[in-house]
């Protein structure tokens, strides 16, 4: 399944993979997008830092899936 | 390649400036005295993390002797950083305004007629300071609440940076073994014998001169063009020999800055020689970083899949951080053919001393780790080191996906020179280990971090009416070599003598530009602007003496040993010198000019060319004391045509022993954010003593973007020495150690684990017999 960046529409075959190209690109326009849908952008990236597993991206990971379902 | 078509790329030359330095009579920065010259000194921050709420200079100002005192107040208020496309990444003001993030931070700086009378005038600014609550490690720096060091950075996050290709997670599903391991690299000093020095004299025309020791006067150029708000032509900079830069003299210093803004201020030569305790203190180092390392294999020893998360120290400004942050994930796919990698790394502001680049760019870390970790996979498996190397190891055409692709690599070469080594060396006396490290590097950065629009390396060549050639390059020897290897690549080229060429280094109004001494580049990257402006020069030499010789147009001609013959038929020739003035006759009386440049295009994210190798260390292990000696070095370095042989090993070894002390006995040991061994008694650098036998094994191959085939062999050569070292001790006696660096204390700690969990082993086998 192709799923898009909200942001700049870039597509990628799954929504961990967005996840990780709008922490990785990080810009503002990114960034914000990540903060208007109610978490913080900069939790999220050091929660992927300091614990172990992959909360950060894949709490952003569902967000872009339920807002991908809802577009 | 046949080595026998070459007249000097090859040979064994002894460096241009060796009988200069040999004798002493080379003139660094650090030796020079102008007339009327003032010396300065900079007053530094005592605070890890502080508020400057008034600074009081009256009493310094009315020492005798003192000329002028300035704060950040007197400065533009601008924020020095390489990443000129990023703002936010260029972060440190050098001469703080408001605010103290590092304990050696500076906050005013003066000058006067003597330097004891301008290290009195320091103690004498009353600076009052606001304490604010300071973080010394990245992992604290990032929790909710920790102290903000940047106004607006959140949880002190400076840089993400992430590599990925192919799908990890699935790759592991498919894994027979998969090691998880977490390791520590710790920080290092450059450590050079020349510490940061300048002197700066600004003119009546508004023109400002400064030498420096530094790896990159175009950079310091530019970017005090910046802080200083002159055009970079108003401002030259010249660098006479150089003590040592390691990556520490890449970017723009205190002594640079605060030289320029007195000498501006006053009209006068100034001079700052930074101290050993400053140079400790408030120059940069190697980053440390926290590894988390994921490997996945199949039982015959194929890896899969790798996933890496570092957590690097930034300490309290970005500096050249942000590729250290970059490169050490890239490297830590190399030397493998990874098919599904991928990378997370975080660099994080602390009220430390900023971290940057340091020989080999955040690849000796990256190395450290990854090449213990594959040692540990191939025991989990039962495969011999070097085989599991092999069968992974990168290959010639081998493409990264979206980073790189690798031309040239005697990887499997360099594999079989190591193993044969190690056989040939037979049964080790006992607490005896070898232990192997597979590396490779960049021959050069593609970072524009300055936004130049300019080539990256250029050159000219100038032949005169004597037949003398003048060669100049922005290219910057640092100790490395790189006057010896560019003046030979000219002399090839142009088919002249070494003798016969003067070369003009290290004068930005006269020399084109060049990035400088990073990144292993002057080889590869000057070497091809060089080559390119000789043969341009010869060219021309080569049209008027078609009107000598008139060849048949499928026959080419040559210049050897002052004579311009056929290349087929060397009978066949006319003076190089009656050439030559004919030539510069056929000018209107102009001499001959050759410019060449070079510009990577078309070669990836990373590099032009990649040199690898892999490294055997052999060490002792004292049981009682936890003592590692180093015994033998032996390094196979495929660096594709070895330009100079005596420069290649003078790389080598220098390399290995700076990773060797990285390793064992370099410690940067802070109280507080203040660094305490900040002297050559208590920070432990190897010795002579401690320097063992070292072999080099020739391995050899061609790299197409290279001069002559030519690629990297410089930094690159710290990177296995760290890992070689950790898998020896662990060959020798039995213990990982997993956090750098690996001090007596570690293995003696490790040693009495090992002893007791074999005690009880012992015990339980007992109990379960009985």
């Amino acid at each position: 399944m192709e799923v898009k960046c909200p942001v700049c529409n870039k597509q990628r075959n799954s929504s961990m993979k967005i996840a990780r190209h709008i922490f990785g690109t990080g810009d503002k326009s990114h960034r914000g997008w990540v903060n208007s849908q109610g978490v913080s952008f900069t939790d999220l990236l050091i929660a992927q830092a300091m614990e172990a597993g992959n909360r950060g991206f894949t709490t952003l990971a569902e967000i872009i899936e339920r807002v991908q379902e809802t577009a | 390649m046949n080595n026998d078509k070459h007249t000097v790329v090859g040979k064994r030359i002894p460096n241009v400036d060796g009988y200069e330095k040999v004798t002493g009579s080379a003139k660094y920065t650090i030796d020079m005295v102008l007339p009327n010259m003032l010396h300065g000194k900079i007053l530094r921050s005592p605070h890890p993390h502080a508020r400057i709420v008034r600074i009081d200079t009256r009493r310094a100002e009315q020492l005798p002797g003192v000329k002028i005192v300035l704060t950040g107040k007197d400065t533009l208020g601008r924020k020095n950083g390489i990443w000129r496309s990023y703002r936010e990444l260029c972060d440190e003001e050098i001469l703080c305004r408001d605010k103290v993030r590092y304990v050696g931070d500076a906050v005013a700086t003066l000058a006067a007629t003597q330097e004891d009378i301008a290290e009195e005038a320091l103690s004498l600014i009353d600076v009052e300071y606001e304490i604010l609550p300071a973080v010394f490690n990245p992992l604290d720096a990032m929790k909710e609440g920790a102290p903000e060091i940047h106004d607006g950075c959140e949880r002190n996050m400076n840089v993400y940076r992430q590599i990925e290709w192919g799908d990890v997670e699935e790759a592991f599903e498919d894994c027979d073994h998969i090691r998880e391991d977490t390791f520590y690299c710790s920080s290092q000093a450059h450590a050079c014998l020349e510490t940061h020095c300048a002197i700066a004299s600004f003119s009546h025309d508004r023109k400002l001169t400064l030498w420096t020791s530094s790896q990159s006067p175009y950079y310091t150029q530019v970017l005090l063009s910046d802080m200083l708000g002159l055009r970079e032509g108003d401002i030259k900079v010249l660098k006479p020999h150089t003590g040592g830069g390691f990556g520490g003299k890449l970017s723009l210093d205190s002594a640079q800055y605060c030289t320029s803004l007195l000498s501006m201020k006053l009209m006068r030569p100034v001079k700052i020689v930074l101290s050993r305790a400053e140079e400790f203190a408030a120059t940069k180092r190697r980053t440390p970083i926290h590894y988390q390392l994921k490997l996945g294999a199949k039982r015959d020893g194929t890896l899969l899949a790798k996933k890496v998360r570092a957590i690097t120290e930034g300490g309290a400004y970005t500096a050249l951080g942000g590729t250290a942050l970059y490169l050490t994930g890239f490297f830590s796919s190399f030397p493998y053919k990874y098919p599904n990698f991928q990378y997370d790394g975080f660099r994080v502001y602390t009220n430390n001393e900023a971290t940057s680049a340091c020989r080999g760019f955040g690849a000796p870390q990256a190395n450290f780790v990854s090449e213990s970790q594959v040692d540990m996979m191939a025991e989990d498996l039962g495969i011999d080191p070097v085989e599991i190397r092999r069968k992974n190891g990168m290959t010639p055409h081998h493409e990264i996906p979206d980073q790189a692709v690798i031309q040239s690599c005697g990887l499997q070469q360099c594999l079989d020179a190591i193993k044969k080594y190690i056989r040939k060396r037979g049964e080790l006396p006992p607490n005896h280990g070898i232990g192997v490290s597979a590396y490779g590097f960049m021959s050069g950065g593609i970072f524009n971090w300055i936004d130049t629009p300019y080539a990256f390396s250029a050159a000219m060549v100038k032949i005169n009416v004597d037949g003398k050639v003048d060669l100049f390059t922005g290219a910057t020897d640092v100790g490395q070599g790189s006057n010896t290897t560019l003046t030979m690549i000219c002399a090839e080229e142009l088919g002249v003598h070494l003798e016969d060429i003067t070369l003009h280094v290290g004068d930005t109004s006269v020399c084109p530009v060049d990035l400088g001494a990073w990144g292993s580049r002057q080889t590869l990257m000057s070497g091809n602007a060089v080559k390119m402006a000789a043969a341009e020069a010869k060219r021309q030499l080569l049209e008027v003496a078609c009107y000598y010789l008139k060849p048949n147009i499928v026959y080419d001609l040559n210049i050897k040993d002052h004579w311009i013959h056929f290349t087929e038929r060397p009978y066949r020739r006319v003076s190089y010198f009656d050439v030559v003035k004919d030539a510069i006759r056929g000018k209107e009386g102009n001499p001959i000019l050759g410019y060449g440049h070079y510009t990577p295009h078309g070669k990836g994210m990373v590099s032009p060319a990649y040199s690898f190798g892999v490294q055997a260390v052999e060490v002792k292990v004292d049981t009682e004391t936890g003592q590692v000696d180093l015994v033998h070095i032996t390094t196979a370095h495929e660096c594709g045509k070895v330009i100079n042989p005596i420069g290649l090993e003078g790389q080598v070894e220098g390399a290995s022993i700076m990773a060797a002390g990285w390793t064992l006995t370099e410690d940067m040991q802070t109280r507080d954010g203040k660094i305490i061994n900040d002297n050559f008694r208590d920070y432990k650098l190897l010795l002579a003593e401690d320097v063992p036998k070292m072999t080099l094994l020739e391995v050899d191959t061609y790299e197409p973007e290279g001069p002559y085939g030519a690629k990297e062999a410089g930094e690159g050569l710290t990177i296995p020495t760290g890992a070689a070292i950790a898998n020896a001790i662990y060959n020798a006696v039995g213990v990982r150690i997993k956090d750098m660096p690996i001090t007596p204390e570690k293995v003696l700690r490790a040693l009495e684990k090992k002893a007791a969990e074999e005690k009880d082993s012992e015990q339980f086998v007992a109990a379960a017999s009985a």
